[in-house]
């Protein structure tokens, strides 16, 4: 309670890997092992991660609370401190500070199916649900990830990708807009996948996360199939800054994207006037 | 916190507001409520543009060139290398072999420091400034036909008119708190045209807008006076007594007849008679105008056809009437009053004029030395270049001015530059320009020093200084005065308080000014004595010249014009939140975070038939260069006009235009050149 | 409740200095703005409330937050706070309000440890007001003209006098510090307060209706108002800086050398590049911010802060916007009158 909001804890990254054209992948663990040991997150939270001397921005954690010991982030470089950061090697030093936001519904879908609609990088923070939902794979029911991409070099995480579909009851689904010679699976965006699956939709809560064209789009596909407004869950995505719903900037009606969400039902952002 | 009051140093509104300074930094803004201009309202500028100051980029301290790189120096290494190097030129090539820029940005007393440097210690007119770049035309212009060329008004009269004509000023972006005028205008009643290619925010909220063609405005101000002429609309009397030239004047007019103006201009022909007919219906009648009138070949043309418009209603040399140039620059009417310019002393007194020389040689103590004052007119900013580039200028001097950013044709300008054997560049931080420098010199912003701004109203206020000269850097009228003594002519000065002295003995607007009485928010020249009030409006009762001279012009086309290989008109200008060439406003985030990169404005119909997409990049190409930028697509701009603002060095609009000059003074057309745009692949 | 005579104010303030900075409202030239006692004159005799609200005594216009050290061996990062014991005298009921609601907005759920640095040595003396002027509307959001809580001490202009009520522990103990300068007040002196709030209420020339307000406010995002008046706004941010209650800020780092600092500066909604992302500006039109101003005050703050009006009814924005855009006039529109 002492501590101060805004200064983050130091962290070291032990890992970079190219994810997909553009996209890189950070391992990172805290400088203190005590701050390791007690960092809890949720699936869908975010951290706010400093480039020392460049800034500061929130980037939404890709690993799952399974995975002990370490953050997962997964960033394209589209401003200046994902850019930064991805001239950034092993062994250096960031900064890092959360976790923040509100994170997905993980106890309200136990039992029921979960159908998974990811588009690009956007599939980072569903990741995270993903793994910790397969992680207790006996509470949960049918999984369906279907996953697209502007073309095959954007395809994040195909090793987890190939390791989901071989897990029981769960279906993987794969398509990019624009194929290259050696694509074999579907062609369309990703909302075109939806017809290809059978499933109970009574039962399934739906998550979309991606570029907010493709989430419009996906979710009034859903809305079309049946879902119910508060079986679509997607996340919501404002500048941001602070990230604990001081600084302003995501305000939407009476809530602070950084705190009330990132993750809302379609039913929450109708009601705060954002559909 | 210790709270300065200071003037803005952006534009030429003049506002003040109070610099908030704790721990040697400035952390605060308070605008002043008792200011007349301000009364307690800012631009985003002056409530947030200052964090430049404090810019880890700043020059700290002198630099000199080594091969590619720059190392610091000491202020004795710098200034004993350019002492050497300026003797040698002037000793091998003479002394016009040296030019000078002087600075819109720089106080009164370093402008006047520096036109006397130029003069009395390097013997040459070789000095100018980027007024020659932004109202040139207005000097010369309303010179002619008023006998002086500046601000006719105060700027609060703007509010009380009943008619305020806009032409080629996109007022509420460029000069905010005169925009505020013009809207409380609107509250009052009063009628409000604007004709402007683009249709900017005050022409959104005006009560006739024209959108005329891009250089087309002396036939659109001749369409309007033959309107009034034909309906008798015009005001004999004053006519009569205070003016002289009519007939010229009704001759000219006589065939823009609203048909032949409505074919050159684009604009209707209805449109043109009911602008007419409201302009002449008001003894309150202000005519308001910036760069569209200015920057043209035909830009002293345009100035006179404006004052044309108002003598012919009488519409001058009242309170409430007149002919209104904004001026840009916090400083750019101060830079022009002090003599930063090739033909003038300090007061627009003629360098030509034998007993002008007399009494500066005098005052100056010149001829004590040996020495007299160089007789001929020097050269203008872009002729400084093209002399460069002819081999007959070898060295420069550059205060606060940014060249390769400003000028046009910049490929031309950046060939010039580095022909110079000899370059200094003072300035607060490391320029296109000062790139290319053998020496740098650091000055100060306007918080670390002292000295005087003259606004668009002619208004000269205080700058106070908050903070002290970070680092090794020197305010620029030290850093003239100690270059000066070394180079032979001794300046010692104990403060700039006693250069406005100086100043105010030998030039007679100023010759009141002192800075006691600065302190109530300063004074409007002409200011000729101690007891002098100041003056709110020109030309009471008679002009300054006397009689008001018609001087009518004839339509003339650009002198660049679209055709096949470059169908499009670029207009470039400026934006809100970007000043000039982004020096200080691309540090400041609350600034940069609004456009932190280049665009340009295309019509949504040519973007359709060209196949570009609202924010896709494109080339923009002319005869002189190219660059790459995302384009803009609106409606609200002419079909066939592309604008673009010159804020962007990496994505430079002056790469492309054309440094064709009026004849007379000498400003470059930035407001037409041609282009061709492409999809950037 | 006691009595101060008019000609005791400065040296009970000067009582205070040796332990306290001393915030009054000051003659800076012809501008009274806030200002540090020891340097200017005390302004006591004026209508009306100093330009800036006191707010930059809690949260700078410009805050250093701290500073990142990166050495080879080690990053070590140097928070900074303001600690100094600060007493503010001559604040209005507006910006009593004011600072009560950023104390909802700073010092609930995570707290902001900066702001509660500052308000914890921070004691506030409020002054009624018995003149409203010309865009002054507080009395229709009863945040004025006289204020009724969130003061330490509160000072009523009776005359040559001053009637003192005690609002908490601290500001009895500022009482002690000037003992023998204050008198005990009668019910005359009470009575005599009373009276000047009501006449101070019937000095309002701008009002609203804010019952209507409330009920209209949730089905007036289409109202034309929004892009009427957006089109005249200049975008100088002024209505956010003068504002008691507004609250943003951002944050940049400043890297000098091994150093960098982390400065947060106020920030406004009326910029586009508030809501600017990599892909695409969440509220792109002027006339979006414009309304996303008013809501935030008048609907979205009070949703979140259990019914608490986010605007103190001071007039601010009014008087220092260069294109006359008039907040009274807005919500006067979407009342729909």
């Amino acid at each position: 309670m002492n501590k101060n909001i805004y200064t983050p804890d130091l962290a070291i990254i032990t890992k970079v890997c190219d994810e997909a054209a553009g996209i890189k992948t950070f391992t990172l663990e805290f400088q203190e092992p005590e701050i390791q040991k007690s960092f809890d997150y949720r699936p869908g939270q975010f951290v706010e991660l400093t480039i020392l001397g460049v800034g500061e921005a929130p980037i939404s954690i890709t690993s799952s609370p399974v995975n002990k010991g370490y953050l997962e982030l997964s960033v394209a470089a589209v401003g200046k401190v994902t850019q930064a950061l991805h001239l950034k090697k092993e062994g250096e030093v960031v900064g890092l500070r959360g976790p923040y936001g509100n994170g997905f519904p993980l106890n309200e879908v136990k039992g029921k199916n979960t159908l998974f609609v990811g588009g690009g990088i956007g599939l980072a923070p569903l990741r995270s649900l993903i793994n910790q939902i397969f992680a207790q794979r006996g509470d949960f029911a049918k999984i369906s990830i279907l996953y697209g991409a502007r073309n095959p070099a954007l395809l994040c995480f195909m090793n987890d990708l190939e390791r989901w579909t071989k897990i029981e009851n769960s279906e993987v689904l794969l398509t990019v807009d624009v194929p290259d010679a050696k694509w074999k699976d579907n062609v369309g965006v990703v909302g075109s996948l939806l017809p290809k699956i059978d499933i109970d939709i009574e039962n399934t809560v739906a998550f979309v996360c991606g570029p907010p064209i493709m989430i419009h789009f996906v979710i009034l596909d859903l809305l079309r199939m049946g879902f119910g407004e508060n079986k679509i869950i997607t996340t919501m995505e404002r500048r941001m800054e602070c990230g604990l719903g001081k600084c302003g900037h995501c305000n939407i009606g009476k809530s602070y994207v950084c705190l009330d969400g990132p993750v809302f039902s379609f039913q929450q952002l109708r009601e705060l006037g954002e559909s | 916190m210790k709270k300065v009051l200071t003037t803005c140093e952006f534009c030429g509104c003049g506002c003040n507001f109070y610099l908030g300074v704790e721990g040697g930094e400035i952390v605060a803004v308070y605008p002043s409520f008792s200011h007349p201009i301000s009364q307690g309202r800012l631009c985003i500028k002056g409530w947030q543009g200052h964090e430049y100051i404090h810019s880890p980029e700043r020059l700290i301290a002198p630099l000199i060139r080594k091969g590619n790189r720059f190392r610091e120096a000491s202020w004795n290494e710098a200034y004993q290398l350019i002492v050497d190097k300026f003797n040698q030129t002037r000793t091998r090539y003479g002394n016009d072999s040296v030019a000078v820029l002087s600075s819109a940005k720089c106080t009164n007393e370093e402008n006047y420091l520096i036109q006397k440097f130029a003069r009395a210690c390097l013997g040459t007119n070789n000095v100018d400034h980027c007024a020659r770049l932004c109202h040139a035309s207005t000097v010369i212009g309303l010179a002619t036909t008023f006998g002086s060329g500046a601000m006719t008004n105060s700027i609060n009269e703007i509010e009380g008119a009943d008619v305020i004509l806009i032409i080629g000023s996109n007022t509420t972006e460029q000069h905010p708190l005169i925009g505020d005028r013009v809207l409380r205008a609107i509250t009052k009643g009063a009628k409000v045209i604007v004709a402007d290619p683009r249709q900017t925010q005050v022409a959104k909220l005006s009560s006739l807008y024209l959108m005329h063609k891009p250089g087309s405005d002396v036939a659109l101000l001749n369409g309007m006076m033959n309107v009034i002429i034909a309906e008798g609309l015009e005001d004999k009397e004053f006519i009569a007594e205070r003016t002289e030239g009519f007939e010229e004047l009704k001759k000219t007019v006589a065939s823009y007849t609203p048909e032949r103006s409505a074919e050159i201009t684009g604009v209707p022909e209805e449109s043109i008679i009911e602008a007419a007919r409201i302009y002449a219906g008001s003894k309150k009648s202000i005519i308001v105008y910036s760069m569209g009138i200015t920057q043209h070949t035909t830009g002293v043309d345009n100035v006179m056809s404006c004052a044309n418009l108002a003598m012919l209603t009488g519409n001058v040399g009242g309170e409430f009437n007149g002919v209104d140039p904004l001026r840009g620059q916090n400083n750019v009417q101060g830079a022009c009053d002090m003599g930063a310019l090739p033909n003038v002393f300090p007061g627009y007194q003629a360098v030509t004029d034998e007993k002008m020389r007399n009494k500066f040689e005098k005052a100056w103590g010149v001829r004590g030395l040996g020495v007299n004052l160089p007789s001929q007119s020097g050269l203008t900013v872009v002729e400084m270049l093209d002399s460069a580039l002819e081999g007959k200028v070898k060295a420069m001097y550059i205060m606060g001015e940014n060249p390769m950013v400003s000028d046009p044709d910049l490929n031309h300008v950046e060939e010039a530059l580095k022909t110079l054997d000899f370059l200094v560049v003072q300035d607060i931080f490391l320029t296109e320009t000062a790139f290319l420098a053998d020496v740098v010199l650091p000055g100060v912003s306007f918080a670390e020093k002292d000295g005087t701004f003259t606004s668009t109203e002619r208004r000269i206020q205080r700058i106070r200084k908050a903070i002290n000269p970070l680092g090794d850097s020197k305010p620029d009228w030290k850093i003239v005065s100690e270059l000066s003594s070394r180079l032979g002519y001794p300046m010692d000065y104990k403060s700039p308080r006693e250069i406005m002295d100086e100043i105010a003995r030998l030039t007679p607007i100023y010759g009141g000014i002192s800075y006691q009485r600065l302190e109530n928010f300063g004074l409007q020249w002409p200011c000729p004595t101690p007891a002098h009030p100041g003056t709110p409006f020109l030309h009471k009762g008679s002009f300054s010249r006397g009689l008001g001279k018609f001087s009518p012009a004839s339509y003339k086309t650009p002198a660049e014009l679209p055709d096949v290989d470059y169908p499009f008109i670029l207009t470039t200008g400026r934006i809100s939140f970007h000043f000039h060439t982004g020096t200080m406003t691309r540090k400041d985030w609350a600034l940069d975070r609004e456009y932190p990169k280049g665009y340009a404005e295309v019509n949504s119909e040519d973007a359709k038939e060209l196949g570009l997409r609202n924010g896709q990049t494109a080339k923009v190409i002319s005869r002189r260069g190219e660059i790459s930028l995302p384009i803009r697509s609106t409606e609200a701009i002419r079909k066939g006009v592309v604008f673009i603002p010159f804020h962007f060095a990496e994505a430079a609009a002056n790469k492309l235009t054309a440094a064709n000059l009026d004849p007379v003074a000498k400003i470059p057309e930035y407001k037409v050149c041609a282009v061709r745009l492409e999809l950037a692949l | 409740m006691k009595l101060l005579n008019k000609a005791n104010l400065a040296p009970f303030l000067e009582r205070l200095r040796p332990e306290f900075e001393v915030v009054a409202p000051l003659y800076e030239g012809q501008d009274i703005l806030f200002g540090d006692l020891d340097s200017s004159q005390l302004a006591t005799d004026f209508i009306g409330k100093p330009r800036l609200s006191p707010k930059e005594y809690l949260f700078p216009q410009r805050e250093r937050l701290f500073t990142f050290n990166v050495c080879p061996e080690s990053i070590e990062i140097e928070a900074h706070f303001n600690e100094t014991k600060r007493v503010i005298w001559g604040v209005r009921p507006c910006d009593l309000y004011g600072l009560k609601f950023l104390d909802l907005v700073y010092l609930k759920d995570y707290i902001d440890p900066y702001y509660q640095a500052r308000r914890a040595n921070t004691l506030l003396l409020g002054l009624n007001c018995n003149e409203a002027e010309e865009s002054c509307f507080c009395s229709s959001l009863r945040t004025g003209p006289f204020a009724k809580e969130a003061f330490d001490l509160l000072f009523t202009d009776l005359g040559d006098v001053f009637l003192v009520e005690i609002g908490s522990r601290a500001g009895e103990k500022l009482i002690e510090k000037g003992a023998n300068l204050f008198n005990l007040a009668t019910s005359k002196e009470r009575e005599k307060a009373k009276l000047l709030e009501e006449k101070s209420k019937k000095t309002f020339k701008t009002s609203i209706d804010l019952g209507k307000i409330k009920a209209k406010i949730a089905a007036a995002s289409d109202n034309p108002v929004w892009a009427e008046e957006a089109v005249k706004c200049i975008l100088c941010g002024g209505c956010n800086w003068v504002c008691p209650t507004c609250q943003c800020f951002n944050v940049e780092d400043i890297k000098a050398g091994h150093k960098t600092q982390r400065i947060r500066y106020w920030d406004s909604c009326q910029l586009g590049g508030f809501t600017q992302m990599a892909a695409y500006n969440s509220r792109a039109a002027q006339a979006e911010r414009l309304r996303q101003r008013i809501y935030h005050k008048f609907s979205y703050n009070p949703d979140k802060y259990g019914g608490e009006i986010g605007c103190t009814g001071c007039g601010r924005c009014t008087d220092v916007c260069p294109a006359g855009i008039n907040i009274a006039y807005i919500l006067r529109r979407v009342a729909n009158e």
